[in-house]
Order: C-alpha cells, then structure tokens, then sequence
C-alpha cells in the first residue's frame, strides 16, 4: 500500500471511542455496560426541532444549503448570540458547522501555520491538541489543579505564552472537568491577553447553559469586550437540545477570521444538512421551557454522583459548576490490586479494570491531560448512576 | 491583527460559486435570470427517502454513531457496492463523510506529505486541486483533448507520473464534461498503474448512476481488481437520489486508509448526520424506480441541449455519457463583439456577457483548467431549458 502523509504520524483515536467500542464489544457479548463513558444528553430531541424538520423535507429543503449555513439559521444564531449572551454579530460574522467540532477545527486550519502553538489549559477535551497536531502545530498545555478547582491561572497562561503562541483555547464549562470561570476570573486572564496582541481566543462554550449554581458566568467576549475582535466564541444545539446526531455547531467571530473557515469548510464538507439546520432554528427560537427542566435534572444528578463518589475511599470528587461531567482524582488507589487481581497502575488501569470487573465504562484522565483522574460523564438516568456509583465504591473498596 | 495560515493562499475561492452568487444577485433585481450553473437535482428528494429520516428521528435516531457512520449504512453501502460493481467491501473498509467532497480532503489530508503530486485529468471539478493544495499537495493537472472525448489517454497518464506522485483522479461521468471511461478505456490506464505500486488511486463516481445511450458505467476496483487495494471507490446519494443538502457521501477503501480518514473525521466533523445515515439507507436499499425515472428525463434534456447548442454559430457541442452537464466549445466566438458591445476575449468574457445581456448564468471553462469552454447543467426543467437554449442561439447570432 503507497505511504499515509507524516501528519498522521501519532494520532490516535480519541480514548472516548476506544472506551465506546469497547463497550459495544462487552454488550454485544450479552454483558450489561453502564456507560459513563460519552459526552452526550440522554434526553430526546425537541418536539418543536423534530417538527420543524420534518416540515422542511417535506418542503423540499433537501438541496444544497450555503456553505455558511442557511440565512435562517444565521438569522437565528444571531438573535440567541443577542439575547442569550448580549453579543452582537452581524450575519458576515457567523458560520454554521457541522458539529462544535468543525467550527473549531476549520478556525485551527484557517489559522495554524507549521510551528505556530496553540495554548491548551489542561485537562481538556482530546479533540483540541489532536486537531492542533495534525495541523502541524504545537499545542502547549497549561495544566489546571484539582485544588483550583481545575480553572486556568491567568499567569499560568502567560508564561505559556511565546512569539509563535496563536491561540488560547478555552472550554468553559470545561469537558472533562465541568469547571466553569466567573466573569471576574474571565477578565483576569483577558487583562493577560490585553498584552499579547497576537494570540487569539477561542471560546469554546458548548456547555453554556449546562451550570448549576448560581454563579456570574459569561462569554469571554462579553467579559472582555475590548478584545471582541480576537475572539472566536463557539456554541451550538448538542448539548443544550440533545441534538448531537444532528451535528449541528456555529460560531460567531471577526468577519475576517469567519470567512477563512468558511473557505475551509467549502473544501471540506461543503455546507451542513439542511433538515438539521432546519431543526435547529425551531431548537433556538420556539419556546426554551425544556432547557430549566433538564438543567434541574442534570443538577440532582451531579449531586448524586458527587455524594456517593467523593464518599469512597481512594477517590476524591469536586462539585463541578457545570456540564454533565465529574472529574474525581483516583490517587488513593494507584499501586493497588483489584479484586481480581489487576494491578492499578495508573487511571487507564482504573478504567479498564472498572469496566472488566463491575461493567462501568468511564474515561481515563490522561486522554484529557491530566492524571490520575477519571471522566465520569452523568448524562444517564438516576437509577444507573446510582447502581454504577455503588458498584464504582464496591471495586474501590475491594482494592488492596 | 492576520491570522489566517499561508495555506488559505494557495486556494481559491470556487469559481463556480462566484458565478451563481452573480447569477442570484441579478435575480434579486428582478431580472429574469435563468441559471444553468447548478451542480445539483432539480429533482426533489424521493417520499420513501424522506419518509425514512421521519421515522429515523421518531426512532430517537438523533444521537451519536459511530464516526465512520451506522453500521446500517456502512452495510447498505457494502451492498451497493456489491450489486452495482460485483465489488466485496467489508464494512470495516468503509466510512460515511459529510458529502463526497468531505472523503476527498479526508483521504488527501491522510496521505499527502508537502510536495507530493496528485494527477488530475483536466476539465475537473476545481475541488480536487484546492483541496490538495489545502494538504499542502502539488496538483498536477493534465488537459484531455476535445477529440479524445475530453478523457485521458494511458501515454498522457504515464507522462504525467513521477517519483513524487501520490494520487490519480478520475471523474467518471466527469464534471463538467459529462464524458465517462468505458471498460475498454479504463483498461489501458490500470496498466500503467500497475507498473506504479506508489499511486494511491482516486475514483470519484458520484455521477455513476446518470448513463446515457446504453453507456455500461464500470469502476477502475472492478475493471482491475488488483488495484483495489490502493483505491478509494468513492460514490454517494447525492447526484443519484437528489439529496445534496442532505450530505451523505461514502468510500470503500483499505481498511488502513479508512482508519486514517475515520481518525481526521473524529477530530473535524465527527459522524454525518445520523438522520441523514438513515435517509441515506433508504435510498441504497430502497426501490430504485425513481433513478430510471430521473435518468430517463436526464438523457432527453441532455439530447434536447446538445442539438440546440449545436445549432448556435459559434459552439461546438459533444453529446457526454453522462453526468448533467454539456461542455461546449466557444472557440468559434473568442474575437467577436456582442450586440451589446462586450468583446469575447476567453471564455470568462463569454460568460460574462451572456448573462449580462441574455440573462443565462453559465460557467466558463477556467473555472475547470481547461478554457476556451463554458459548462452548461441541465438539471433543470425541461422548457426552461428549451428557452435558455434559445437565447443562447441569439446570443451567438449576434455576435461579429
């Protein structure tokens, strides 16, 4: 077989899906898995979008949509940037992706040259340093203590900072860790990047409306608006409307930088469903009573997972502020023996061993850069988180 | 504050995309424009096809897959491939991308190092060449003789290999010719790549299903099976279903080519639309009766446009195997001034006035490396075809 290019060289599949595979083997031997292992909402779909989609092909829209996305979409985009996080973009600063995901991959490829380095506080979400990678590009990883509440430190990020820095890459709430910064912290770190005009921002705020404690969250570009003009700020209908299947993301940012990634995408997919962007002007515009009611779910269940686990021994797990996702650290139980006799060496031993003697698939932290640690996503419902909790304490507490 | 990577230098923005933006600006005048720039269906997805995406989302089909697509699919798309081309692909060495266009820059991002050369048979879609220079890739575009059918011959293809070449495109049925390889012409062209092992093989067949006059469509995987194993047997439902927007295009491969291509698609897009997946099964396994209908009102127009254009002095208009598209000459015109004053200079100043003055949005040839042309679709009605070939006729008759 003629040779794969060098920038495949080292990159990996994302842990998420090796971990997700493997579930499928175990099921598909007749074992009962609790995954806790993907970052998705096990909630339905809206009405309002499953409608507004059917309705669509029935109309037809089943032509090519703009690369950019449908004027519908943008326009609804637009009005959710305004009255959801008072932003103000003008169509020619929006584009509409499939998936979160290509929104920051094409602001990546628009942008990354060979050398260039993106700043990644740690843990972070595996997509990040594998796009930056392939790209040619070097990402620089800031980590985040767990005593910190794994929240970036504005000097931390500083002194990451070089010449060839380009980004900084920020995810907040944060996937794996739930973590989200407060207005306050937010300016902290924009007073840093005030004096580092040539690196960017990108905002990756795929959680937004996924926290449960009353804090001053907002977008970056909000809480430091005099640097609007280097910022990417991301978001979409995944997570917020259980719409991941649709794959629908977008992205609002300068005009200059927008119409780059939209060059990009025209060469790399070309525009986004039209049904799915279809579904998600009716997600974004029709009534959001849906939202308040998952949220409140999301929050008993975080407090569940929280309570049980941060009662095992060996384990120790914050109250994250939002997301569906629980970050505890597992230090207490490396260099022990399962049950059966598996050494925990490390937290891809815990997760492996987790998921081969009490059937629970949860991610170990070193695909997110910081270890030891474990991901434990509680976007399922009550009963198994309570039943995967125990049986989580149950092999903690038979470690000897 | 430029951002953007050196990369973006190198592509441009679609020609072809220029010309409808232009095409749909006069229209918002309200002038009467007639577009024959498409590249898409005039036709309506089928009722089947989309009645299976509503049951998809009723079914809770809106979570999601497994990057390379369902296995539904991925199985739909292994018998396809078997029933059309007496083709075996295991559904491991398939993967489902958002579009063909997304399998393009997937398998080119996967393999191309900075200056190896890809050989593309020119007129082609400009896609090709952009996207390998997006890989930092060296086109290297090789122009087919009008007496040749617009199709490569073995001499011109093994000139054009070296020691850096990485890749060979076909398009067959060609965009924008129209013109496709029969057996007898692919024959000699597997033989000069079997004496080339280092040449991946890329073969875009999109338009396989739109053959004209009895025209038996083959694929170079089937007419040589012993380059299967470095070929990239790329099709999808958009051209053969009328379902652009919908985004489904889909590749059998080497299993380790595919793996690279699902890792670059895990980090840009993730999966295509899961309800998309599942309209795209339908339209595999379906009943196939609106193809033959499509293609049969395909070929009358294709016959209705060859003889009128024929009729205008000037064009010289060869009747293609397939696809949806003319490619006629406008040679005969260059040199000339129309009657609104423009002087015909190439073919962009030919298209140009056209619009201008007769209201019908061609593109020229440039836009597909080969001047001197200008690429009529005729996925479009039937009588708006008839009239739109008429003010071509006019056109050319006032031309002195």
């Amino acid at each position: 077989m003629p040779a794969l290019a060098r920038r495949l060289e080292g990159a990996r599949v994302a842990a998420t899906y090796q971990m997700m595979a493997r579930v499928r083997q175990l099921r598909e031997q007749g074992t009962p898995v609790i995954s806790l292992a993907i970052g998705e909402p096990d909630f339905a779909s809206p009405a309002r979008a499953v409608e507004a989609s059917y309705a669509a092909a029935k109309r037809g829209e089943t032509k090519y949509p703009p690369v950019d996305g449908t004027k519908a979409l943008k326009e609804a985009v637009r009005r959710k940037f305004a009255r959801e996080n008072v932003l103000d973009f003008a169509l020619n600063e929006l584009v509409v992706t499939n998936g979160g995901k290509q929104a920051i991959f094409n602001a990546l490829m628009a942008t990354l040259d060979e050398g260039d380095e993106a700043i990644i506080p740690a843990p972070y979400w595996g997509a990040y340093p594998l796009a930056v990678e392939v790209l040619g590009a070097k990402p620089v990883f800031v980590p985040c203590a767990q005593k910190n509440g794994f929240k970036p430190h504005p000097e931390d990020i500083e002194a990451a900072i070089t010449p060839r820095t380009k980004w900084l890459l920020l995810n907040l709430p944060n996937n794996p860790s739930g973590a989200a910064c407060t207005r306050a912290e937010l300016a902290a770190i924009g007073e840093v990047m005030r004096r580092h005009p040539q690196v960017w921002i990108m905002d990756d705020a795929m959680y937004e409306h996924l926290i449960y404690d009353r804090i001053d969250y907002c977008c970056f570009a909000v809480a430091v608006p005099d640097l609007k003009d280097r910022v990417l700020t991301v978001a979409g209908v995944s997570k917020t409307y259980a719409m991941t299947g649709w794959r629908i993301g977008f992205a609002g940012g300068p005009s200059s930088l927008i119409r780059a990634m939209v060059n990009i995408q025209g060469h790399a997919t070309a525009g986004v469903s039209t049904i799915g962007q279809a579904a998600a002007v009716a997600a974004l515009d029709g009534p959001q009573d849906d939202v308040p009611v998952q949220m409140a779910s999301y929050k008993r269940r975080r407090d569940l997972v929280v309570e049980r686990l941060d009662a095992v021994e060996g384990l120790r797990c914050l109250r994250p502020e939002g997301a569906f996702y629980v970050f505890p650290s597992i230090a207490g139980c490396i260099g022990r023996m399962t049950a059966r006799g598996r050494l925990i060496r490390n937290d891809e031993d815990f997760a492996l061993a987790l998921l081969e003697e009490e059937h629970v698939a949860v991610v170990q932290g070193s695909a997110f850069g910081i270890s030891p640690h474990v991901r434990i996503s509680y976007a399922t419902d009550e009963a198994s988180l309570v039943e995967a909790c125990s049986r989580i304490a149950r092999f903690c507490a038979e470690l000897r | 504050m430029n951002i953007i990577a050196s990369r973006l230098d190198r592509i441009s923005v679609s020609q072809t995309m220029a010309i409808t933006a232009k095409a749909r600006a006069l229209k918002e005048e309200g002038k009467d424009v007639i577009s024959l720039s498409a590249g898409e269906p005039d036709f309506d997805t089928p009722l089947n096809v989309k009645q299976a995406a509503i049951r998809a989302i009723e079914a809770g089909e809106t979570k999601y897959t497994d990057v390379a697509g369902t296995r539904a699919l991925r199985q739909a798309v292994a018998a396809k491939f078997k029933r059309d081309s007496g083709l075996d692909y295991a559904p491991e060495e398939i993967i489902a991308s958002t579009g063909g266009k997304q399998v393009i820059f997937n398998a080119m991002l996967a393999t191309i190092d900075p200056g190896d050369e890809v050989v593309i048979p020119a007129p082609c879609w400009v896609s090709y060449p952009d996207i390998v220079a997006l890989a930092e890739g060296k086109p290297v575009i090789v122009p087919c003789g009008e007496n040749s059918g617009f199709k490569l011959r073995a001499e011109e293809l093994e000139a054009a290999i070296t020691r850096r070449t990485k890749w060979f495109f076909i398009n067959s049925p060609c965009n924008p010719t129209g013109a496709a390889y029969t057996v007898e012409e692919l024959r000699p062209i597997c033989d000069v790549l079997l004496r080339h092992p280092d040449v991946w093989i890329f073969t875009d067949d999109i338009y396989e299903k739109l053959t004209y006059g009895g025209f038996r469509f083959a694929t170079i995987a089937e007419v040589e099976p012993r380059l299967r194993d470095r070929t990239v047997t790329m099709n999808g439902v958009s051209k053969a279903y009328a379902m652009t927007g919908w985004r489904i295009g889909f590749a059998g491969a080497p299993v380790a080519l595919v793996k690279a291509m699902d890792k670059l698609q895990g980090q840009s897009t993730s999966n295509p639309s899961s309800v998309s997946q599942a309209a795209a099964v339908e339209a595999l396994d379906g009943p196939q009766e609106s193809v033959e209908e499509m293609r049969r009102t395909y070929e009358q127009r294709r016959n209705l446009v060859v003889s009128m254009l024929n009729e205008a002095s000037g064009l010289v208009c060869q009747s293609p195997e397939g696809a949806f598209y003319v490619f006629p000459s406008v040679r005969g015109c260059i040199g000339k001034t129309s009657r609104g004053g423009r002087k015909i200079k190439d073919d962009e100043s030919f298209v140009t006035a056209l619009l201008a003055e007769e209201g019908v949005a061609a593109v020229h040839g440039t836009a597909f490396m080969y001047p001197g042309y200008f690429r009529v679709s005729y996925a479009t009605g039937t009588e708006t075809l008839r009239e739109a070939c008429t003010r071509i006729q006019r056109f050319c008759e006032g031309l002195a």
